[in-house]
């Protein structure tokens, strides 16, 4: 794509390092997650797709510059989280300003079991080889987010991430006694 | 080994809890629509949305069949 083909010569023209491009990406996602605490949830759509350049980019710059490293990865992960929570405090923060203790503790919980999906499968690929099951993962909520933003849906699409995660954490968990208990089995034999 | 018809509705909602699709599966593809049904069809005032109001296309038809 012509436009982000740019952004990405551009970026490697000037040597940015991708993990600058990875923070600023999290800078972008508060800034996103101010607009929705205030409530202008299309001007939060918008910067969430701006953030979500950085997001998408700076992988590529890291391989064309030669700069990709493991704690790359990691760096990458752990802003990852920060800009999912941002978005999440943002809706709180408003829910909590509007007086809906009932939106409150569904953006909570959604925030909980979004962060544990990603907990769960990092602290189960320290003990088997891989644990990629379950629906919602970070692409799928990051989108959702932004349908919610663009078309005022926000509390629906709260609703889905919620469920949806709980049933994801519970996928990962299944997963990882399956594939543990397997390896003992596997041992004893 | 020939599984029973009854079997289906429950192994359906089992592989939609256990979830081991790629994203370029139709079956993918099943629960997005899904999704999507649910977000843009649910009337907000159902979910009580703080920001939403009205009764969304579903409601619409709903008041036009009234």
């Amino acid at each position: 794509m012509f436009p982000l083909r740019a952004i990405i010569n551009a970026c490697v023209a000037l040597r940015i390092h991708p993990n600058i491009l990875t923070f600023v990406g999290v800078l972008i996602n508060v800034a996103a997650a101010v607009a929705l605490a205030t409530n202008r949830f299309i001007l939060a759509g918008v910067i969430m797709i701006v953030a979500n350049i950085f997001d998408f980019i700076d992988g590529k710059v890291a391989v064309l510059l030669g700069a990709v490293s493991k704690f790359g990865g990691f760096w990458d992960s752990v802003n990852d989280r920060f800009s999912d929570i941002a978005l999440f405090i943002g809706l709180i923060y408003l829910y909590s300003h509007l007086g809906r203790t009932d939106y409150v503790m569904v953006a909570s919980l959604a925030m909980m079991f979004s962060i544990m999906t990603s907990y769960a499968r990092a602290r189960a690929e320290s003990l088997i080889a891989k644990c990629k099951v379950g629906f919602m993962e970070r692409p799928e909520r990051i989108v959702l987010f932004m349908i919610g933003a663009f078309t005022n849906r926000m509390a629906a699409v709260l609703w889905v991430i919620l469920v949806l995660s709980i049933f994801t954490v519970a996928d990962r968990v299944i997963h990882t006694y399956r594939e543990l208990r397997q390896d003992a089995r596997e041992a004893l034999a | 080994m020939k599984r029973s018809p009854a079997t289906l509705p429950a192994r359906i909602l089992w592989n939609a809890f256990f979830w081991t699709y790629e994203r370029a599966s139709w079956q993918y593809d099943v629960m997005v629509i899904a999704i999507l049904a649910f977000v843009w069809l649910v009337p907000p005032d159902w979910l009580k949305d703080p920001t939403a109001h009205g009764s969304g296309p579903v409601g619409w038809i709903l008041d036009r069949l009234r």
